[in-house]
């Protein structure tokens, strides 16, 4: 009986005519506030649990989350997404906060003790956010989240990308991959703010000592001696305000072929292949205020070509479908494709006049405009569709051909310093360097600082320190590269950039939908369905996602119940290639703590505003 | 009162015959169906969209006289020969007619002047490069405005060219507009040169037959275009606001009973008017009616009705009527004269919004509390103001102020969490500090640092209406702000421009309002302590 007592003064029940009411003790206000008084002033613990419980104390906490978020969302805007979570959002004094907070939602839970029915809700409440905010720690603690690039006609992707950056040191002695987190956009070395890795099983170690988002590779043609020919070409287009330096040498027999922007493909290959014409042609001499004059056509192609009054815009009308209008300045050589057939705009002069059998122009003021525009047929067998320039190394410099759904619409050659037009809107090409033994050799530099929104390639530069030598030659490591660093006498492969995790099973995409809405190029959903077949076990099942309907992987019912599931969500899609798609995955053992424990927020909030029990005492 | 309803007949009868000017009955031209921006809609639709787009009105003024859309754009179409002329392309910005050394007193020039207009070139063609460069770049204020005038450019030249006036079905693929050599496209063009009506009448059967030949499942569904005829012309937002605009009036000009009768009279009546117009609008796009801020914007008028009425049926006190009519009548008649802004037209929705279940859910909820909290405003607003005209505001009001505050901290707490459903589902996780997500959570921590103030008897009833004031410009923030002053974040669909001057000067003059009445009520508090609010535990 005394120990109960004992116990009951410091739970804070009240023996009321000798009957210990353990479970509904409904007190009055004034009661209540005598007991709480008793308490906090018999037990140091009451006290605590009080002061950690307290008003005030949730008013600052409140505060200080509202006004962080706040400052969060402005930094975003002005800065970017990462700067916000790594000050803020995801910065351990914001995580103390939280957890601070966690402990003030518990302790004013246990102030309110002995409970009664009419604080259901409000424990309910506070219990859920609590349960929620355990629900997010043990999703960041134990899931993660990546992506995939699944493409339908390659094979099988058993890794995703992580959005965790990532070192990776390949120790010169035992030839073993070392991983160890570090994000330099983050972290930012600099010269008064190093990095030092150890490379592991060493004396050697790694110094990071500076840091780019926006590096650059630079390749350089250089003579050598085992080489085969090579060519260093650099494109320029003065609207777009880019140049691209291309250098390019001969291995095997294959064609060198590279991507240029999705626009077009550059080729060099040991010889011009032989020019293919266009299967028929025509010309249109078209004026701005006279009739066209139309010659060889072999087949017309219908098509009426206008020129303005003023010589600037040009019209096409095919037959079958509705007339297009463009700015002739802008058209100027490069072929425009209407329907299936090509039209080029050759030449223009403002003010026509036929001199010597020639056409030239009198003068700048378009009196007379007239322009020369060549219609190409397609060819009966239609092959890639993008542009091509094809080159081979020639003698002193190079022979070019450009081709366009397999026929070739101009060709020539050019030496070292000769530039020519590309007819791809109005990129220019200039033939930089040519040597007849050549080797390319890629380094990475840090380029200018990138405007507001853009994202470059970022990295570090590093260089190895040893015992013996403090000095060595820094390097720049890009990431999504491996780098070598060398002082003279070892060598450390570095590598950088997200991490790779592997999963458990392999993910195959067999087909990828993406429907649009009716007349537009605008899409309505993205259906991707994907293969999943676990390792060991061997278990295949099909998923497809599409927005808003995740696929998952087990997603069995347990799988889904416990969070041991992967759930596979469209991110990213590629319109120019729709064989490929990039999704999203996500596993997140937490999501359950998380529903529960919102559900738990909205109920306690509605009870507690509209179940409440009339007080007793009022 | 008979004065009242004459100005109502008078402003019904300017908004229905101001219509006809062009000689010819165009209505037959307003129901036949058009396929543009991914759906199918009626001509009067596409034409009414088409002039605002291209002169930001929803009429044109041409040598004196008012002409609708439907007469505009036909002209545009069928006798496109001198339009160039007509000043008809909207150019807002100042600084940017500046830039083309336009006359910056005129708002509309000719197309004429502006295709010839090299600066205007070179600027469309720096954008142009930009947007090859980096498609998602982001545009500077006059970059944007040149990129605004070369799209109104292009609305020009597709109706004058007859190239967007998509009538014809064709198959499963985009509608194709009318050959030149089209019967008729020829009696329409007769007819309406000629100001025949019957050559007009028989070039608008003749293309409803040309229509028809298409497969039945490829063509427009008769009855909703019909609808949607219907619904833009009976301008449903419009009556609502004109209605609770007078039950305000009633409520405040008539005494007794009288004028609360007619109070509940015009809100219920607009009410229902409204709920009218979404169930059209619903039809019409087939979706929840809250996907872009005009939705949005009308969405929360009609729910700060709804709670006023809710909470007027209950307590039959006036004052939530009061409260919700200025906020009501204030968003609709800015939704319904800012459609440069607030874009009124139906646009299909971007595949992460194309599912309705959490679209309708966590949307509709979200704005509801976004209501509630707009009504609160509206019952701060009247505790202040009595404070202002040093009269005590009552417990009474004190008790339906935090009532109101309740539904709105309930509904956005559901709606946030329902919002993290959805994502889970939809973006693969549950919350992630997305500026939408982060400003509905700092209202709420605004909201509940407000009540647990209460609680903690640091402020009563006078203190809760100044908070329900100063906490609404959170609200702003997470509904207009991270949409149209941010613009980073994950719920892009709804991005904007525009507004910026209005919204700050709305947020200095509450803050003035409330300064001003937190002053008064220090010198009352001076000469009288008035009791504080019991607190609840």
């Amino acid at each position: 009986m005394v120990r109960d007592a004992a116990f009951s003064e410091f739970t804070g029940h009240l023996f009321l005519r000798g009957r210990c009411f353990w479970r509904v003790g409904i007190l009055t206000a004034v009661e209540r506030k005598r007991l709480v008084e008793a308490r906090k002033k018999k037990f140091v613990f009451w006290r605590v649990v009080h002061w950690l419980g307290s008003l005030q104390l949730a008013l600052i906490l409140l505060a200080t989350i509202a006004i962080a978020c706040a400052v969060a969302t402005l930094a975003e805007s002005e800065f970017s997404t990462k700067i916000a979570q790594v000050y803020i959002y995801k910065a351990p004094w914001f995580l103390v906060w939280l957890a601070v907070l966690c402990i003030n939602l518990f302790a004013v839970t246990l102030t309110r003790w002995p409970w009664e029915k009419k604080h259901a809700g409000f424990i309910i409440t506070h219990y859920g956010i609590i349960t929620l905010l355990f629900g997010a720690m043990v999703g960041i603690q134990t899931g993660f989240e990546g992506n995939v690039t699944l493409h339908k006609d390659k094979g099988p992707v058993r890794k995703i990308t992580v959005n965790r950056s990532i070192i990776q040191v390949e120790s010169p002695n035992d030839s073993a991959l070392y991983v160890m987190p570090f994000d330099a956009a983050t972290s930012r070395p600099s010269e008064r703010r190093p990095r030092v890795f150890e490379v592991p099983q060493t004396n050697l170690q790694i110094l990071a000592d500076g840091f780019s988002d926006n590096l650059i590779k630079e390749e350089k043609l250089v003579p050598s001696d085992s080489g085969r020919p090579g060519v260093l070409l650099r494109f320029t287009s003065p609207r777009m305000g880019q140049n691209l330096e291309l250098p390019m040498v001969l291995e095997g027999t294959a064609p060198q072929d590279r991507d240029f922007f999705g626009l077009a493909r550059v080729v060099f290959q040991a010889e011009l292949p032989p020019p293919k014409p266009p299967r028929a042609a025509e010309t249109q001499m078209v004026f701005g205020r006279f009739a066209p004059v139309v010659q060889g056509a072999t087949q017309a192609s219908g098509i009426r070509v206008l020129l303005s009054a003023d010589g600037k815009k040009i019209t096409l009308a095919p037959p079958e479908s509705a007339s297009a209008t463009y700015l002739r300045e802008e058209v100027m050589k490069s072929p425009l494709q209407v329907g299936a057939v090509l039209v080029t705009v050759e030449e223009y002069w403002p003010d026509f006049e036929m001199v010597g059998g020639r056409p030239v122009t009198k003068s700048d003021q378009p009196n007379n405009p007239a322009a020369l525009v060549r219609i190409q047929m397609p060819s009966d067998v239609v092959e890639d569709t993008k542009p091509v320039l094809v080159a081979a190394p020639g003698d002193g410099g190079i022979g070019y051909q450009f081709q366009r759904g397999g026929a070739t619409y101009a060709s020539g050659t050019a030496k070292v310093g000769d530039s020519f037009a590309t007819g791809w809107a109005d990129w220019q090409v200039e033939v930089l360097g040519f040597y007849p033994q050549a080797a390319v050799r890629s380094t990475m530099q840090p380029g200018p600082p990138l405007p507001k929104g853009e994202t470059g390639v970022p990295g570090f530069q590093a260089r190895l320190i040893s015992p013996e030598k403090k000095d060595a030659e820094t390097c720049w490591v890009a990431s999504g590269d491996i780098t070598s660093l060398t002082d003279g006498r070892n060598v450390v492969r570095l590598g950088y950039g997200l991490e790779l995790r592997p999963l458990p099973f392999a993910m195959r995409l067999l087909n990828f939908e993406v429907p649009r809405y009716e007349g537009t190029e605008t899409p309505s959903n993205f259906i991707a369905t994907v293969e999943f077949k676990e390792d060991g076990t061997g278990l295949t099942k099909t998923g497809t996602a599409r927005m808003n309907h995740p696929a998952s992987f087990p997603g069995t019912v347990f799988a889904n119940f416990t969070g041991i599931n992967y759930k596979f969500s469209q991110a990213e899609w590629n319109p120019r290639d729709l064989g490929e798609t990039t999704l999203q995955v996500l596993y997140d053992p937490g999501w359950l703590l998380k529903w529960v424990g919102s559900l738990a927020i909205c109920m306690g909030i509605t009870i507690m505003f509209y179940f409440k029990p009339k007080p007793k005492d009022a | 009162m008979t004065s009242l309803f004459r100005i109502f007949a008078f402003a019904a009868a300017l908004f229905f015959f101001c219509n006809a000017s062009h000689g010819l009955d165009l209505t037959g031209l307003d129901s036949i169906p058009i396929q543009e921006g991914g759906r199918k809609k009626p001509f009067l639709v596409f034409a009414d969209e088409a002039l605002l787009s291209l002169s930001g009105k929803s009429r044109y003024v041409k040598d004196g006289a008012k002409i609708d859309s439907t007469a505009t754009v036909a002209s545009l179409w069928l006798t496109p020969v001198g339009w160039e002329d007509q000043p008809l392309v909207l150019i807002g910005n100042k600084k940017f007619k500046d830039q083309l050394g336009l006359d910056p007193a005129k708002k509309l020039f000719t197309y004429r002047e502006l295709a010839g207009n090299e600066k205007l070139r070179d600027a469309l063609q720096d954008v142009s490069a930009i947007r090859s460069k980096n498609p998602k770049a982001s545009l500077d204020v006059l970059q944007r405005e040149a990129s605004t005038v070369g799209m109104r450019l292009a609305v020009f030249e597709g109706l004058v060219s007859g190239r967007s006036v998509t009538l014809l079905p064709t198959g499963a693929a985009a509608w194709s507009p009318l050959k030149s050599d089209d019967v008729a496209l020829a009696k329409l063009r007769e007819g309406f040169r000629s100001n025949n009506q019957a050559d007009f009448d028989a070039g608008l059967a003749e293309l409803r037959v040309e229509q028809a030949r298409e497969e039945a499942r490829f063509q427009a569904d008769a009855g909703k275009i019909a609808l949607e005829v219907f619904y833009q012309r009976l301008h449903p937002f419009r009556w609502a606001w004109i209605l609770y605009l007078a039950a305000g009036i009633g409520l405040l000009v008539v005494p007794g009973k009288g004028g609360y009768a007619l109070g509940w009279a015009f809100g219920l009546g607009g009410f229902l008017l409204q709920a009218a117009g979404f169930a059209f609008r619903t039809i019409i796009s087939g979706r929840a009616p809250v996907t872009n801020m005009y939705e949005s914007v009308v969405w929360v008028a009609f729910g700060t009705i709804l709670f006023a009425l809710i909470f007027e049926a209950i307590y039959r006190s006036r004052y939530f009527l009061l409260g919700a009519v200025p906020v009501a009548v204030a968003s609709l008649i800015l939704a319904d004269t800012q459609p440069v802004i607030l874009d009124r037209a139906i646009h299909p929705l971007v595949p992460v919004l194309a599912d309705n279940f959490w679209l309708t859910t966590h949307v509709l909820t979200i704005t509801l509390s976004y209501a509630a909290f707009a009504l609160a405003l509206g019952v701060g607003h009247i505790i202040l103001g009595k404070s202002l005209i040093a009269s005590k505001a009552s417990p009474a009001l004190h008790n339906y102020l935090y009532r109101t505050l309740q539904i709105g901290v309930l509904l956005l707490a559901i709606g946030t969490v329902l919002g993290a459903v959805w994502a889970n589902y939809s973006w693969g996780r549950f919350w992630d500090w997305d500026p939408k997500e982060t400003w509905a959570l700092i209202a709420f921590l605004t909201y509940l640092f407000l009540l647990h103030g209460r609680i903690a008897g640091k402020w009563g009833g006078f203190g809760m209406a100044v908070g329900a004031v100063l906490a609404f410009q959170c609200v702003i923030m997470a509904w207009y702000g991270v949409n149209f002053i941010l613009g980073v974040g994950l719920h892009s669909y709804g991005f904007g421009s525009g507004g910026l001057p209005g919204a700050i000067a709305f947020v200095l003059c509450e803050v003035a309002f409330v300064t001003l009445a937190m002053i008064r009520h220090k010198q009352a508090k001076k000469i009288a302590r008035p009791p504080l609010d019991e607190g609840v535990s």
